[in-house]
């Protein structure tokens, strides 16, 4: 089993301990290479989503639930994901390598052409997604290789709209 | 059977159908049980399963898949009404509330309406015979030119016309619309066309009327709305008003009262002015007249709401009136019985909106399982809340979930108190807005209550970042919670058949063509 955060590339694997109700991190490997992780012991707390994180920094209270196919984190007043993969799988971030739909929606406008070169922050598309109209802006500037969607078209999240090459 | 309280009342009533949904349907079914009377909801398929309707004491199914066919559709409330034997109607926000022939509609089947004549709703519903009401009745309005620009063939040569005398930055304004939709910032003359087809059809989509008008765009300025509750027999007041400037393009994100803008004699000032704006109408009920307050302390008429307001809250906080319980005794044609002078402040109170939005890929609106939700509580903590744990949040509706409302003795400590209830508000399984609210609220400019409402629109969200938090640790308490079997403790729905595209347990057919208005 392996662990990702959003929007970052590494991969991490995790060696854990168990004794009595309590699990304890011996071992993180970022992409292969062991980091030293001072302790970290957890617990549950109750039978619910609450948890007991004890580290050099004290002993605090967290909520873990595992939704969807992600592991949602409350720590300290802040939300964090964590998504569990297969060791060796594909990266589960699909928005590589091209300009994805944020959202479900359909697809309003088409403002370029293939073979079009388009400057950072130019409007490409226009979704309309739930109540409100969204632009799909260019994140850097380049050639517009390919566009699969057209005006009316409705796509699901994470469809690849546009392609942009250098 | 009429309740003990309406026994002065000339038309009274023993039930109430709430014609909404979310939290707005879950606050007023509340108060009508509260008074004594009958509660019943209304509800479409999404909403099977919905906090509203399990509250209610009776709820009846509106079919169709669009909202047009059930929560917009007047005819079908209205046969709802019939079929429960509702004496009343209450609209909520949204929907059908500025709806004048709806209004008209609810009065003409012999329903008690609860809200303002259907000629008010009008009056007030179209921006330019609002401007021109108030204009005539001496209320201050923003300098601009007024024009309206019909819907259908191209109207270009007209517009930049008009652009052109208004100056730029201005603002474009479906006459129709509201909450941010249909109304759009146009800096610089190219993007006149582009902006004006965007404000055309987000208005046409959403209020079924392209109708678009022009207006100088305020820099600078806070926005600022004053509380009114009118009765039947020509009693007027105001309950001071809410500071709502910070807000996302055109949304307000947190609202509070008072508004550390707004002196002992600008409070009268504008108080006067709404009264006025509101009387110049015959308004009936609770409504909220918009104003925008420049920098250089003159205020102008922006907008009146015709209805209840989201961020209601924070005015009964402060003044302890329960606008909804109002609203019940006016409807049912009962004095007000509140005097102007009677009504004070009461320390300070400050509403946050809870949305399910991702504020890191540009606030996109986000769908889930809500398999963890736990609102905070405490001394001067009130939730208002539409949803509850193990709740889809889908596509269907508007990604507001709850609000948060603290109220505390003065600013600083509501502050505190808010950021405490934000920090202890879980909510797992669907990205909120709640990191980003606290970090808004405990940005310098928002604790010096300097915020203008260009402010979050204008200030790189990289600001509002949260916490950092070492990867190793997350990774860490995920293992664990795999190993210590956490996985298994959530016994909702099976996740892997929820459809990626609605957010429906395994259903991939419904439309996208849903809108909240």
């Amino acid at each position: 089993m392996e662990w990702e955060i959003p929007d970052s590339d590494e991969k991490f694997s995790v060696d854990l301990t168990e004794r009595e109700g309590m699990v304890t991190t011996t071992s993180v490997s970022i992409n292969g290479i062991i980091n030293d992780v001072s302790e970290i012991r957890i617990s549950k707390a109750g039978d619910d989503s609450r948890i007991i994180l004890e580290t050099d920094r004290g002993t605090r209270f967290a909520h873990v639930a595992k939704i969807g196919d992600k592991w949602w984190i409350h720590l300290e007043g802040e939300v964090y994901t964590v998504n569990e993969v297969e060791k060796g799988s594909k990266s589960s971030d699909r928005s590589a390598g091209g300009l994805s739909a944020p959202m479900p929606g359909t697809i309003l406008e088409v403002m370029v052409k293939e073979g079009q070169r388009v400057r950072e922050g130019q409007p490409l598309m226009t979704m309309e997604a739930m109540k409100m109209e969204h632009r799909i802006l260019a994140p850097k500037s380049g050639e517009v290789t390919s566009i699969n969607f057209n005006q009316g078209d409705r796509v699901d999240m994470g469809a690849t709209l546009v392609e942009l090459g250098d | 059977m009429f309740p003990e309280w309406m026994k002065e009342a000339s038309t009274p009533f023993s039930s109430v159908l709430v014609a909404n949904r979310g939290e707005i349907a879950v606050r007023i079914i509340k108060a009508v049980q509260e008074a004594g009377l009958r509660a019943i909801a209304v509800y479409s398929d999404p909403d099977r399963n919905a906090l509203h309707l399990e509250i209610a004491d009776e709820a009846v199914y509106l079919p169709g898949d669009s909202l047009v066919e059930n929560y917009l559709s007047s005819e079908a409330i209205i046969q709802a009404a019939r079929t429960s034997g509702a004496q009343a109607i209450h609209p909520g926000y949204g929907f059908l509330s500025e709806r004048a022939d709806f209004a008209r509609a609810v009065v003409n089947a012999g329903i008690v309406w609860i809200g303002p004549s259907p000629e008010a709703i009008e009056t007030m519903g179209d921006k330019i015979s609002a401007r021109s009401r108030m204009i005539e009745s001496g209320v201050p309005v923003i300098p601009g030119d007024e024009i309206a620009i019909p819907e259908g063939s191209d109207h270009m040569g007209a517009l930049a016309s008009v652009a052109a005398r208004v100056g730029y930055p201005l603002l474009l304004k479906a006459s129709a619309g509201g909450g941010g939709k249909g109304m759009r910032v146009v800096r610089e003359p190219k993007m006149l066309r582009t902006e004006y087809e965007a404000a055309a059809r987000e208005a046409s989509a959403a209020f079924g009327d392209g109708t678009v008008y022009v207006e100088r765009l305020l820099t600078g300025a806070r926005h600022i709305e004053i509380q009114v509750l009118a009765d039947k027999h020509g009693n007027c007041i105001h309950l001071n008003e809410r500071d709502c400037s910070l807000q996302r393009r055109h949304q307000k994100v947190i609202e509070e009262a008072p508004s550390s803008a707004v002196s002992d004699d600008l409070r009268r000032s504008m108080g006067e002015s709404a009264v006025l704006a509101a009387m110049a109408v015959d308004y009936v009920g609770a409504g909220t007249v918009e104003l925008l307050l420049s920098p250089n302390g003159q205020y102008y008429f922006l907008e009146m709401n015709t209805r209840l307001q989201v961020e209601h809250p924070v005015t009964e906080m402060i003044t302890g009136i329960d606008l909804v319980q109002k609203q019940l005794e006016i409807a049912s044609g009962m004095q007000l019985g509140i005097s102007q002078d009677s009504i004070g402040i009461n320390g300070h109170s400050i509403e946050a909106r809870i949305y399910a939005e991702d504020a890191k890929s540009g606030f996109l609106p986000s769908i889930g399982n809500l398999g963890i939700w736990r609102p905070p509580t405490g001394p001067g903590i009130r939730v208002d809340s539409g949803v509850r744990e193990g709740d889809e949040v889908t596509v269907d509706f508007d990604p507001m979930l709850a609000k948060l409302i603290v109220h505390a003795p003065d600013r600083i400590s509501a502050i505190r108190r808010m950021d405490n209830a934000l920090s202890s508000f879980v909510a797992l399984g669907v990205t909120t807005n709640i990191g980003f609210l606290r970090n808004a609220l405990l940005h310098q400019s928002f604790k010096s209550g300097s915020i203008t409402t260009d402010f979050l629109d204008s200030t790189p969200i990289t600001e509002f970042d949260p916490e950092y938090s070492d990867p190793k640790t997350l990774v860490s308490i995920a293992a664990s919670a795999k190993r210590l079997g956490l996985d298994r403790s959530m016994n909702s729905v099976s996740y892997t058949d929820l459809d990626d595209h609605s957010g429906h347990p395994g259903d991939p057919f419904r439309t996208l063509s849903r809108r909240f208005p």
